[in-house]
């Protein structure tokens, strides 16, 4: 039982990351109807982009800034470079695009920083709390990653609920015909979305780098389980892509603690696998039925 | 006000509106009948900037708006209630009317919100109930009400009652009509269920096969029995 409890303690942390890299997924989907494989490429460039700050200044803080407006300019980038132009031939031509993005930033990376894996350490202490008279799973640096999460979603839905532009993001996402006619330009809403999403992974990144190591392609196991919570919680829900997130990290966190943290893929896919089985729309999603 | 010049839009091979001309004064409702495929919906489409015309203009207020984009030409001041579903179940009620004409001033923002919920009261009862929960009728109510939330001088109505019971239709389309006579709106409306519109309207337009076969007072187009055997089918 108390395996049970440090198992799921230690779990919380990277579900709590998971989420914001499905979120990610799901604010591009929303705005383009684009699986974009990129994600955690962007991620992993702009956590570098983090690394080089840290280096330079010293500050952990600052390298989280950075990162987050280098998370905004990739995504535009990427949007305006590669999905406008391929979007307008073809919507799968596009999701396909997102692969020879993710391979480039890739190759761009090892370029730059080299191929080797770099230790990006946490800005505070990493072992886990002691009470009644154990050490618990449970570090400084988890809680810090939990609170930068919860404060993120919690901005991000008072913007999506509370503002005209959050409003008219939505309306572009569910009707983007009526939400022209109302006015509204949804190409910018569209490029917004690419943006918003590059900033949510660049924050995903830089809290999971202390979790292992740096490299160009350690994040990519990552898409693995974000794909997965973003597909089960309906591909266009926000809240769902956070549930399942740390769903998926939870049940991850067991599966490692049980067995092996290499079956862990392996689950996702057999959970992949069921949700398009028994509910292939999502749990969360509006609409009724997805063609799988 | 508003005025249609010539206006010719295909589908690839098939052309949908042929050489149409019409104008749209305001004050009173223009009512545009035909069956199934003559083109109403295409005409529409085309005046709110959904499709590009092949030749032709339209011009509003004497500025030229062919082929401009639907988020432009809104601003301008035409605001299109397009045929069926145009309400997004997803948000709610109030959200639907306040993702009409977001460009606008915070001050006649507000005006627009109390006048929409004057008009139609229900809307008021149900603001924070998700669209999905309203009836047909009170969807095209909310429909209607989001593309007043533009602050349009030209309300472009598209099949309005596809769906709802005829008492239903008449009701909006009677509002439609005195909201018109009252605040100088030029309506444009477009129908299938004829005997309805060339009730409310002034002048009565027949499209068929996408071209004008026939326009006049809506009165005399109501009674003209050779016209309604061949082009509305009662």
């Amino acid at each position: 039982m108390i395996d049970f409890i440090d198992y799921l303690l230690g779990g919380i942390s990277s579900g709590a990351i998971i989420a914001l890299m499905a979120l990610a997924l799901v604010l591009v989907w929303r705005s383009t109807r684009v699986v974009n494989f990129a994600q955690l490429g962007q991620a992993m460039f702009t956590t570098y982009v983090a690394l080089t700050v840290r280096e330079l200044t010293g500050s952990w803080f600052l390298g989280l800034i950075i990162a987050m407006a280098a998370g905004l300019v990739v995504g535009v980038i990427v949007h305006f470079l590669v999905i406008r132009p391929v979007k307008r031939l073809d919507t799968s031509g596009a999701i396909i695009a997102t692969f020879g993005v993710l391979i480039a930033l890739e190759a761009l990376a090892a370029m730059v920083w080299g191929g080797d894996p770099e230790a990006f350490p946490p800005p505070i202490n990493n072992s886990g709390y002691e009470a009644f008279g154990r050490i618990w799973p449970f570090s400084p640096y988890d809680l810090l990653v939990l609170a930068s999460v919860v404060v993120l979603v919690l901005a991000l839905s008072v913007v999506f609920t509370r503002t005209n532009v959050g409003l008219a993001m939505r309306a572009s996402a569910f009707n983007p015909e009526v939400a022209r006619l109302s006015g509204v330009r949804v190409n910018r809403m569209l490029v917004l979305g690419w943006a918003i999403a590059g900033l949510v992974g660049a924050v995903a990144g830089v809290l999971v780098a202390p979790l292992s190591t740096l490299s160009p392609t350690s994040f990519d196991i990552f898409l693995v389980f974000a794909f997965t919570a973003a597909v089960i919680g309906g591909l266009d829900s926000l809240v769902g892509a956070v549930a399942f997130g740390i769903g998926t990290g939870l049940v991850i966190a067991l599966v490692s603690g049980y067995s092996d943290s290499s079956n862990a893929p392996l689950v996702a896919l057999v959970l992949l696998v069921l949700n398009l089985l028994f509910k292939p729309e999502g749990v969360f999603s509006h609409h009724k039925a997805r063609a799988v | 006000m508003l005025r249609i010049d010539g206006l010719s839009v295909s589908y690839g091979a098939v052309e949908a509106l042929k050489n149409v001309s019409l104008d749209v004064p305001p004050g009173r409702v223009t009512a545009v009948i035909g069956a199934n495929g003559a083109g109403k919906s295409t005409l529409m489409r085309t005046l709110a900037g959904l499709e590009k015309p092949l030749t032709g203009r339209v011009l509003f207020n004497d500025e030229d708006i062919t082929g401009g984009k639907p988020e432009d030409i809104v601003r301008t001041g035409i605001a299109l209630v397009p045929e069926g579903r145009s309400t997004i179940p997803d948000l709610t009620v109030e959200e639907n009317l306040k993702l009409g004409g977001m460009w606008r001033t915070h001050a006649q923002r507000a005006t627009s919100l109390t006048r929409v919920y004057a008009l139609f009261p229900v809307l008021g009862e149900r603001r924070d109930l998700g669209a999905d929960t309203l009836s047909g009728g009170e969807r095209q109510q909310l429909a209607i009400g989001r593309a007043l939330m533009t602050g349009p001088q030209a309300l472009l109505l598209d099949e309005p009652s596809l769906g709802l019971a005829p008492l239903i239709v008449t009701q909006i389309l009677e509002l439609v009509e005195l909201m018109a006579r009252d605040s100088g709106l030029a309506v444009l409306l477009v129908e299938q269920n004829a005997a309805t519109a060339l009730r409310v309207a002034k002048t009565g337009i027949v499209l068929n096969l996408g071209e004008i076969v026939k326009s006049g007072p809506a009165q005399e187009i109501a009674q003209d029995e050779e016209l309604r055997h061949a082009y509305l089918g009662y």
